[in-house]
């Protein structure tokens, strides 16, 4: 069983960040099994870079699409993004550093990662973004 | 061919940056906002010029009067806007000539660049005729000088057959309507080509710089003022075309062309300017060329952010629909011909991250000769031969020859060098990466001081990634006290980058001893306000001399000068026949006319003399394309003082056999006299103009 399952109401509209959602659900499914099996810390961290440039440059079109929408919680969510790219960030020092506490922290916040991304501030940008879809 | 001249701009130019790096810091320093402040002046300008010619009546009688009552009567504005108004168009010549000296001297001229480069040229060209046409337009007897001879100058060009000199040698020829003509090409015409010129040269940048800083400006300002006070700018007393003066007041920043015409001929001013101007249109192609092949484009790392399109200094990233069919919007787009390959596109691209993935390290836009992967394993390679507890890896900027010279010499047990093409061109995951993965204890950016990014906006927008203040920000967590950007640092410019490694190491060094405290090296601040004050000084010093000085000497003491201007109708070549009344009624009844004239006329010859010594001799072919109209005769003689006889004769077939017309006449000739030889079309004489 997957850690996270793609679901409809996760869809904001714009094929592009969605596509994105669901490469960041997959990518996120493919670290967690891999702990799951034992994979060593090499592999690990090499996944975790991996995650950090591609959610990187999803921030960035995300922030594109905040921007264009002149959404006026931009700095807020914005922050949260910087945030959330340092927190990867600390991780993959960490699995270098003490392999096993990153294997254990990385564990309980993977889930969190997309989650509460998404339901604090994605969704309400899916709202603003909605209105201006239609 | 370039190369050498560079080097030696450079060496020229290097220590006077410093000095004002001291005085105004980097950011401020005025070599960094030269064409801001050529455009910042001519704001100036603009807004004393309005004042100038509220006051100004355009006349003959009106113009030279309105200007003295406007500079004496109410001189602390007036007379304070029209110094302003001289000294700033001065200093915008000195900004305008360092600021094309600098964007050649350091190669800012090439590959895409050409189009700002040659769209500067006739830029740089409007600027005199609109200081021409200013001087003009006082009508004091340098206005006069101003007129006659720049009407020389046009009648050297072939295309104007009437001389137009011959126009300001009495009031009678000049109306009113001149000065109105003056004033439109002064207060419309020329500012409107300049504006729409400026527009234009700026037109393929992104995010052009049009306005210095407000300190820059404030600064700048005041300084002008100060200068306008304690010297103001006068005119030069009334035109009376029956004197010449002896020697005038010169603004040799918009009027050497004057004295040059006179030491060589207008025709050599002419292919002066038109040459100089060509060299300065292909420079751009000369060798050596050789320019980086353009950014390129990985569409699967490519999700459209626009973040390189916005940061693209040259506009040539755009945003364009997706081509490949997946899932997104838009995909950046790499215009070669606009692309200086900078490299801060890939500075700015989200998935240029050196940290170890699944994947190779494929950013979604990358220079194609120096990869980000290549970079990756540059600075792996230079970080495997660092040794010791402050060990520092030092960027510099590939193109930069300062750069190339010190590299060699910076490399040591200690130290690691690493090229990259521009600091922009670094994403900020970089450094946290070196840092974080301990390749090194400290890292060195070594940009290019200030504003003055090779190409644009380098240096400034790396110091913004790296506080976090601009996409993509370096991880916060990253302990910005292991780097240092030398642009920031005003005592440290690029010449002495040793001085900033030692300074990072000295503080590496107290930090692993425990030490928190560190030294800061900043420049006094009464030192650096004197500074300031002294390098305006050396800057508005010059306007205010150069503007006057040195006087400019017309004729030599003791000498008068005879001016000899009128028109004469050579002979025509053939006789007049009688056409037979057989031939008219072969002619259309609207063409019969009797006599049939060949239009062709001879050249004639004019000779003038000063108690029998020759002043002017001179055989001059018909006007027109047909050899059909009238010679005109035009030349300014300066002639010695005191009594003397002249003598002026014309001959009509342009043989030396007599003359047609003469006329010998005793003038008592006081030093600085003008007198005018013309010619009466109706009377059929000549006649000396004293009056």
């Amino acid at each position: 069983m997957s850690l996270l399952q793609w679901k409809p109401q996760y869809a904001l509209g714009i094929p592009s960040v969605d596509h994105e959602h669901r490469e960041m659900i997959g990518m996120i499914n493919c670290i967690y099994d891999q702990i799951g099996h034992g994979a060593n810390a090499d592999a690990i961290e090499r996944g975790l870079g991996e995650i950090h440039a591609g959610i990187a440059a999803h921030f960035a079109l995300e922030e594109r699409h905040m921007r264009e929408a002149a959404y006026q919680e931009y700095e807020a969510h914005k922050e949260q993004h910087e945030q959330l790219l340092d927190e990867i960030r600390d991780l993959m020092d960490m699995m270098v550093e003490s392999p096993e506490a990153g294997r254990e922290r990385l564990r309980k916040s993977l889930s969190d990662w997309f989650s509460v991304h998404f339901a604090t501030f994605d969704a309400r940008l899916h709202d603003r973004l909605g209105d201006h879809d239609s | 061919m370039p190369d050498p001249l560079q080097r030696a701009g450079q060496r020229l130019l290097q220590p006077l940056r410093a000095i004002l790096d001291r005085g105004f810091g980097a950011d401020l320093n005025p070599f960094n906002h030269l064409g801001a402040l050529t455009i910042y002046f001519f704001w100036i300008v603009l807004v004393s010029g309005i004042w100038l010619f509220i006051f100004f009546r355009t006349s003959v009688d009106g113009a030279y009067s309105s200007v003295e009552y406007l500079t004496h009567e109410q001189w602390y504005l007036g007379g304070v806007m029209r110094s302003l108004h001289r000294y700033a168009s001065d200093a915008a010549i000195i900004t305008l000539v360092v600021h094309v000296a600098c964007e050649f001297v350091y190669n800012r001229y090439r590959g895409p660049r050409w189009f700002s480069w040659v769209t500067g040229v006739p830029l740089m060209w409007l600027v005199i005729p609109l200081g021409i046409t200013g001087y003009w337009l006082v009508w004091d007897q340098l206005a006069w000088y101003v007129a006659l001879t720049s009407a020389e100058l046009l009648d050297a060009v072939p295309i104007f057959t009437v001389s137009m000199a011959g126009n300001f040698l009495s009031d009678e020829a000049l109306s009113d309507r001149f000065f109105t003509l003056m004033a439109f090409l002064h207060l419309i015409g020329l500012p409107l080509f300049l504006v729409f010129g400026i527009w234009l040269h700026v037109f393929r940048l992104n995010g052009p710089r049009i306005n210095p800083p407000r300190a820059l400006m404030a600064s700048s300002l005041v300084a002008m003022v100060t200068l306008s006070l304690i010297f103001p700018a006068v005119s030069q007393g009334p035109v009376d075309m029956t004197r010449v003066p002896e020697t005038l007041g010169l603004d040799w920043f918009y009027l050497p062309v004057y004295p040059l015409a006179a030491l060589w001929s207008p025709g050599g001013v002419w292919t002066l300017v038109c040459g100089f101007s060509l060299l300065l249109c292909i420079l751009p192609w000369l060798p050596p060329g050789g320019a980086r092949p353009a950014a390129r484009v990985d569409l699967d790392n490519c999700n459209g952010c626009s973040r390189c399109a916005d940061d693209c200094p040259f506009g040539a990233i755009t945003m364009e629909p997706r081509s490949d069919g997946k899932s997104y919007e838009i995909e950046a787009v790499v215009d070669p011909s606009l692309c200086v390959s900078c490299g801060l596109c890939t500075g700015s691209c989200p998935t240029a991250t050196p940290f170890r993935r699944q994947t190779d390290l494929v950013p979604g836009i990358d220079q194609p000769e120096l990869t980000s992967a290549t970079l990756r394993a540059q600075i792996m390679e230079a970080s495997q031969a660092l040794r010791g507890t402050n060990r520092i890896l030092v960027f510099g900027c590939a193109d930069d020859p300062s750069w190339r010279r010190q590299r060699k010499r910076l490399a040591d047990a200690e130290t690691g060098v690493v090229d990259i093409y521009c600091m922009g061109h670094l994403p900020p995951s970089f450094v946290d990466f070196v840092l974080s993965r301990d390749l090194a204890d400290g890292v060195v950016l070594a940009g290019c001081p200030g504003g003055n990014c090779h190409f644009r906006y380098g240096a400034q927008w790396t110091s913004e990634r790296l506080a976090g203040t601009r996409d993509p920000r370096l991880r916060k967590r990253v302990d910005t006290t292991r780097l240092a950007l030398t642009w920031q640092q005003p005592w440290a410019s690029r010449s002495n980058l040793r001085a900033v490694i030692d300074d990072l190491r000295s503080t590496l060094s107290r930090r692993s001893k425990g030490e928190t405290k560190s030294v800061a090296r900043s420049p006094h601040r009464w030192g650096r306000w004197l500074l300031v004050a002294f390098a305006y000084a050396a800057f508005l010093a010059p306007v205010g001399v150069f503007s006057v000085w040195p006087r400019y000497g017309l004729i030599e003491t003791g000498q008068a000068m005879v001016s000899i201007s009128f028109s004469f109708a050579g002979e025509r070549v053939g006789e007049c026949r009688q056409l037979t009344q057989d031939e008219l009624n072969a002619l259309p009844p609207n063409m019969r006319k009797p006599l049939d004239c060949p239009r062709e006329r001879r050249p004639i010859r004019v000779l003038l003399t000063a108690d029998g010594q020759p002043l002017y001799d001179a055989t001059l072919p018909p006007a027109g394309l047909w050899n059909d109209g009238a010679t005109d005769v035009y030349q300014r003689i300066p002639v010695k003082a005191g009594e003397v006889e002249l003598f002026v004769g014309v001959n009509a077939r342009g043989d030396a056999e007599g003359f047609d017309h003469m006329l010998t006449r005793t003038l008592d000739l006081a030093p600085g006299r003008h007198v005018v030889v013309e010619f009466d079309d109706v009377g059929q004489s000549f006649f000396f103009r004293t009056e």
